[in-house]
């Protein structure tokens, strides 16, 4: 089993993202945008639309407006998770040296800080779910709109990084960075995991790891498509519009109603 | 139909006969939920909007608190997610790999009838006014799957009696209010006269004159607001524009986009640009309807069969333009009454118009007081996509569909002394605002921004 999930999941798991999302993907990209239904006040350049974008997307810009509260606890969740998954790169890629690699520290303190902020980071994206399950079961509204996944899906990231909080507070079961990038070389390289390597003995490591796969199989065929559906929409309802040309024709002040209003075309479009 | 027993609140249908007038077929009971599968699967496939709301909500519920439905009625179904739920179960039900094999699980359901009365219930208590794709996260757009939702029922023959009637009046005189050639040129005397005893100056409206100008009032102008049709009749006039209506088209607002954006917002569409055309015209001017401009400016130019090269702008935007350029001579201190501004959802939300409404304002009257919140932030009033229906059950409806926006009314204090005036520069938003302010007991008349305009450029005067 350990065997299984270690050495033939992972491709298993990796093809079914891929390949459903292209599938997801490519029934949206199938779809058009048949009406122009910009949402207003809208930037008048593309570089403008895609700093609103940006804003939405670093910042929940919208959800800021509306909602402090769920802005609070959906933030930082995301953000937190989003450092994990740096995390894991730097620290799994660099062995938590990325510090030192920059200049910044020396070796010893890189790891430390890797280390340090790796730890408090599972702390708070665990803080930051607790908040938005304990949010659709008390505030009525949302209850009212969950879906059974909705729950499994917070419940699911909670179990993943419970067992990675486990696997950094308890030393036994924990695993030190270079196994994990013996492991994944192999991986990438597609060579056989042998018996004796430290991963397979880490029960914890498995679940973790375990349970990030089934969450990649079926990211494509859940809500967890809302990050690129954000895009996605942004990009149907964030676009740039150039307004049309004001001034009538006939009338001695203010131009002949044909491009009077530097350089913008005379009837609106996007652009 | 034992929709009683179910308790859904519903508009009066259109029966057979009102159908076949917009070239409607009515679908028996037995084939309906086979029809509307298909033609569900249509939709989803051709808007990437619809699509893309339906797979990527979740459930954050952010736009619950910010539905003025919601607001108003507590009904669970009123909360966007679950509005748009309506179509998403079925359409995850049978067209997505989740669905198919986990219905239970991600909230996905079966078609039935009933389904259908339901979401001809809900959708037809949906304003289209997009606040929910303002909050959400992701700007997903409720009002998306409103307009895929009513198009899907149209199609089954589920319209409102109000909205076919509507439809059908628009093809067969050009207008909402089914009014024949006759009767525009003589209202329009008459509203020539009335400016006269007004204010003494000898006005115009011109009826299919070849002109440089077409202006495209909404009917309603014509009966319920006619100083939105004097003020722009004066406005023109005082620049000296060569401007006409057209007795084809005395109609800015468009059905079509509340209930067939197909062959009736198409339609609607050709017969500006085709009697622009006939009148030799060089720039149309839209008059004052909300859900109208938004037809007007972001959808018809996809709607064309072929090129539209006429230029087509608003009044608000010409009237704001010459006021910076310094044309009109505006009399601000004639407007003494408070006033405050219902920002129409589809003038701030779709067409970018909340700066503009602003700059007139500000130049017309002299006690202005903004509401909160205003803008593109603005709640709806209760009407919009026309949902004016008056039957006893839907009217109550809309008129707690308008609780919030009285409650904002009142919080700008322009009512207190009964002197106030609730500016509201959309045809549909007057039509739902004249009764809301009589049953919420607000102390404010509603009126136009153009009326205002009229006002201040040829101020009446008592001595
Ligand atoms: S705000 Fe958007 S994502 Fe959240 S429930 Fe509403 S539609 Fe869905
Ligand atoms: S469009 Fe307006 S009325 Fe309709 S669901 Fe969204 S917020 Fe509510
Ligand atoms: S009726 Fe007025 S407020 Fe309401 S949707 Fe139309 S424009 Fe918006």
């Amino acid at each position: 089993m350990t065997y299984f999930i270690l050495q033939i999941l992972p491709y298993i798991s990796v093809a079914v993202l891929t390949i459903g999302l292209l599938y997801r993907l490519g029934r949206w990209a199938s779809g058009r945008i048949v009406h122009n239904i910009t949402l207003t006040p809208a930037p008048t350049t593309q570089t403008g639309a895609v700093v609103d974008i940006a804003a939405e997307a670093i910042l929940f810009k919208s959800l800021f407006k509306a909602d402090k509260t769920l802005w609070t606890g959906s933030w930082i969740m995301h953000m937190s998770l989003f450092a994990i998954l740096g995390g894991h790169v730097m620290g799994i890629g660099l062995l938590g040296l990325q510090f030192y690699y920059i200049g910044l520290t020396s070796a010893e303190t890189s790891e430390y800080l890797s280390n340090l902020l790796g730890t408090s980071m599972g702390i708070v994206v665990l803080l930051g779910l607790l908040y938005l399950l304990y949010r659709r079961m008390a505030i009525n509204e949302v209850k009212m709109i969950s879906a059974p996944s909705d729950y499994l899906h917070l419940l699911m990231l909670i179990a993943i990084i419970t067992a990675g909080n486990l696997m950094r507070f308890v030393p036994e079961w924990g695993i030190h960075y270079e196994p994990v990038r013996d492991y994944v070389a192999h991986l990438l390289t597609f060579s056989a995991v042998t018996p004796e390597m430290e991963v397979m003995h880490k029960p914890v490591f498995v679940i973790h790891l375990l349970l990030v796969q089934v969450l990649m199989m079926y990211l494509p065929f859940s809500k967890l498509l809302h990050i690129p559906g954000m895009f996605a929409h942004r990009w149907i309802i964030n676009r740039p519009y150039v307004e049309p040309a004001p001034g009538m024709p006939g009338v001695t002040v203010g131009g002949s109603g044909h491009n009077v209003s530097g350089g913008h075309s005379a009837s609106g479009e996007v652009q | 139909m034992p929709l009683t027993e179910t308790g859904l609140k519903q508009p009066v249908k259109a029966n057979e006969k009102d159908l076949l007038k917009i070239n409607m077929p009515v679908i028996p009971d037995d084939q309906k939920v086979e029809v509307a599968l298909k033609h569900l699967n249509e939709l989803g496939e051709k808007f990437r909007s619809l699509m893309l709301t339906f797979e990527s909500c979740v459930k954050c519920g952010a736009c619950a608190e910010n539905c003025h439905t919601y607001l108003g009625t507590r009904d669970p179904y009123n909360i966007p997610a679950n509005r748009a739920d309506l179509l998403r179960k079925v359409y995850k039900r049978y067209f997505t790999p989740e669905g198919k094999f986990f219905p239970g699980l991600i909230g996905a359901k079966d078609l039935e009838l009933e389904d259908l009365e339901k979401m001809y219930s809900y959708f037809y208590q949906c304003n289209e006014c997009r606040r929910c794709s303002l909050v959400c996260p992701f700007g997903l757009d409720t009002c998306e799957a409103t307009m895929a939702g009513r198009q899907l029922l149209h199609w089954l023959g589920m319209v409102p009696k109000l909205h076919a009637s509507v439809g059908a009046a628009m093809a067969k005189t050009g207008n909402h209010t089914g009014l024949p050639k006759a009767a525009t040129v003589d209202t329009c005397e008459f509203l020539e006269e009335d400016i006269m005893d007004e204010i003494g100056v000898d006005i115009k409206i011109p009826v299919d004159k070849p002109a440089d100008i077409l202006y495209i009032p909404s009917s309603a102008d014509f009966m319920l607001n006619p100083n939105t049709m004097t003020g722009a009749a004066k406005f023109f006039h005082y620049l000296g524009v060569n401007w006409t209506i057209s007795s084809e088209i005395v109609e800015a607002g468009n059905f079509g986009l509340l209930f067939d954006q197909r062959a009736t917002l198409r339609a609607n569409c050709m017969r500006v640009i085709d009697e622009a055309l006939k009148l030799g015209i060089k720039k149309v001017v839209w008059g004052e309807c909300g859900h109208g401009w938004r037809a007007g400016k972001m959808y018809l130019p996809g709607m064309l069969d072929r090129p539209g090269r006429i230029p087509i702008v608003h009044i608000h935007d010409e009237v704001a333009y010459y006021i910076e350029k310094g044309a009109l001579k505006l009399n601000p201190d004639s407007i003494t009454r408070p006033v405050t501004l219902h920002d129409p959802c589809n003038f701030g939300r779709a067409c970018n118009m909340c700066d503009t409404l602003r700059k007139v304002m500000n130049a017309s009257v002299s006690n202005f007081v903004e509401m909160t919140p205003n803008r593109e932030r603005n709640f709806c009033c209760g009407g919009g996509s026309a949902i004016l229906f008056d039957d006893p059950e839907m009217y109550d409806l809309r008129i707690k569909f308008s609780a919030k926006k009285a409650e904002q009314v009142r919080a700008t204090g322009v009512d207190k002394d009964g002197e106030g005036i609730l500016c509201a520069p959309c045809s549909i938003c007057k039509a739902q605002l004249y009764p809301m302010v009589e049953e919420h007991k607000l102390g404010v008349e509603v009126k136009g921004l153009i009326d205002l305009v009229g006002l201040s450029l040829y101020p009446v005067k008592h001595d």
